[in-house]
């Protein structure tokens, strides 16, 4: 595998679920026990109703644009996406509810006119070390 | 019915540190703060022992110690270019609950010169990420990193939502720096080498009276035709980097009278938070401004329609439109227009950014000190005077301004009612 050069997150004890699940392909989100709602990030507590009966449930992985930009300027990214300016990052609303942001795949940043809003979008995941896999979206 | 709070003190005096914009040697963040405070006080006739609460965006102790005071209030409340809007509301408390009876709110930085001293002398009074807190944990691996990164999906969400475009949100860049253009302490007042002017020397960056390279009025096809930064946003919808330094005085009524300028009310201030990292905001085209302003105009037994002026927190293009539509001044997805139809221009019925805001008078980073000078200069009528600065700059008969700092990534909001004395 080649060296994955753009930053990688570091887990922690609440979000590793989200994490294990990524390594086998899965969208792992947080969900509360008590009013059913999903919430993204992962917390120890539901932002909804408090309840701290948070469990995991496997989601579709299906999700529509919120807003998206162009990034083209290296010097405002990260250092490893400074080589891939300009791309396209994102705010996905998850079918099960709340966001996630993200890099749009297979879009052209040229044309960012070709980009829909509200458009559907599939996520998929990077093998970035073998224990991070990071979750990126595709329009459907 | 006004607020209990409401006008129960008063922003006594503004003034700035001794040089802002681009100076040509760097001052430190502590020393921009300690120029502006000494200038206060001159102007004031307050004396700095006088000061018994500090207000900053987390220097407070700093400033406490290098100044050898020891204040009865202590609040370095930061949360980005809001604060200072905010530590006039927590200096409002203060004042009408009988704790303190002179509060200090302070501001420096060397967003400029800092990159001459490698970072060096700005104090670092934030935090950096912790790779376990979530906001930065989700949001990392995708490289959003400076401000204009995110901002931009708030702009694009607006033209999606409402059919507003990129040469709309480009109008509030023209007018601005029109405004700009009648504000010599202004970076982008006029352009070097034009005139009589003799051109910058080699690696001399220029700005205010001495011209900058880009100085000067601007069209829509300067800001359209300017380099994409992230799209829809491009270099003119972003604000300058500059240093400055800023201090005001806050009294109750009696010591105002002993104030050798003119107090401008504090007839409402509110607050609020939608999120702190943009992973957590709702829809993208509305702020907690609505609730800040909310509570400001409740506090001044005031609206929107009673507001003579406005000071508008632009970072960028899109957040002066989008909150201009929070305050309540245009319809939801109309705060453009505003700009567009000239109403926020000069001589126009709602002057807006008189000093030419943060997209071409000065931006340090955190933007927040800048509006409070502004508006008691116009408010007060020491800008009529020459200033303090000994430069001109009453642009305006307004005798009200409802002043909005926004912080953090559209997260933070600070929304100020002041008046002009009878
Ligand atoms: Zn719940």
């Amino acid at each position: 595998m080649a060296e994955y050069t753009k930053p990688i997150p570091s887990p922690d004890p609440v979000s590793q679920p989200f994490w294990d699940g990524a390594k086998e392909g899965k969208l792992m989100l947080p969900r509360c026990d008590d009013c059913n709602r999903v919430h993204w990030y992962p917390r120890v507590i539901c932002p909804f109703c408090h309840s701290m009966n948070i469990e995991w449930v496997e989601a579709t992985g299906k999700g529509t644009i919120h807003t998206f930009a162009v990034q083209h300027n290296k010097g405002l990214v990260a250092r490893g996406w400074g080589d891939e300016v300009p791309y396209v990052s994102a705010y996905i609303d998850l079918a099960e509810g709340d966001r996630m942001l993200t890099v749009l795949k297979g879009v052209d940043p040229n044309d960012p006119e070709s980009i829909e809003i509200g458009g559907a979008v599939q996520i998929e995941f990077e093998e970035a070390s073998e224990d991070v896999h990071i979750p990126f979206w595709r329009p459907v | 019915m006004p607020g209990e709070a409401s006008m129960s003190a008063a922003i006594i005096g503004a003034a700035e540190a001794n040089d802002i914009g681009y100076p040509q040697t760097p001052k430190s963040s502590l020393t921009l703060h300690i120029e502006a405070i000494n200038n206060v006080c001159e102007m004031t006739g307050i004396p700095i022992k006088a000061i018994d609460g500090i207000f900053s965006a987390g220097w407070s102790p700093q400033i406490a110690e290098y100044l050898g005071l020891h204040p009865k209030y202590i609040d370095t409340t930061a949360v980005g270019g809001c604060s200072f809007e905010m530590h006039v509301h927590h200096a409002l408390a203060a004042i009408h609950a009988g704790v303190i009876d002179v509060a200090l709110v302070t501001h420096g930085e060397m967003g400029f010169s800092q990159r001459f001293t490698g970072g060096k002398g700005t104090g670092r009074p934030f935090g950096g990420g912790d790779p376990w807190d979530p906001g930065t944990q989700h949001t990392s691996a995708y490289g959003l990193g400076g401000a204009p990164t995110s901002y931009s999906h708030a702009l694009n969400r607006h033209m999606a939502r409402y059919g507003t475009t990129q040469e709309d949100f480009a109008e509030i860049a023209v007018v601005t720096r029109e405004w700009a253009t009648l504000n010599p302490r202004a970076v982008m007042y006029r352009k070097a080498g034009e005139g009589d002017l003799p051109p910058l020397e080699k690696g001399e960056w220029g700005g205010g009276k001495r011209g900058h390279t880009f100085g000067g009025p601007i069209t829509v096809d300067t800001v359209m035709n300017s380099r994409p930064i992230s799209w829809p946003i491009k270099l003119l919808d972003v604000c300058l980097v500059t240093d400055h330094g800023g201090a005001v005085l806050i009294t109750g009524p009696e010591l105002a009278k002993t104030s050798k300028t003119p107090p401008v009310w504090i007839a409402g201030a509110g607050e609020s938070i939608s999120h702190w990292n943009m992973l957590e905001m709702g829809e993208f085209t509305k702020t907690s401004a609505s609730r800040s302003a909310a509570a400001a105009y409740k506090m001044a037994g005031m609206g929107p329609e009673d507001m003579e002026m406005a000071m508008i927190y632009d970072s960028f293009t899109v957040t002066a439109g989008i909150t201009a539509e929070m305050l309540g001044l245009a319809p939801e997805g109309e705060g453009f227009r505003l700009w567009k139809d000239r109403h926020a221009a000069p001589g126009g019925r709602l002057p807006i950014n008189t000093n030419g805001g943060g997209l071409s008078f000065n931006h340090s980073g955190m933007y927040g000190m800048q509006l409070l000078v502004e508006a008691y200069r116009q408010l007060s009528g020491t800008a009529e005077d020459g200033g303090f600065s000994g430069d001109p700059g009453k642009q305006t008969s307004a005798r009200s301004c409802v002043v909005n700092g926004t912080g953090g990534s559209l997260s933070t909001t600070g929304t100020l009612v002041l008046v002009s004395d009878d």
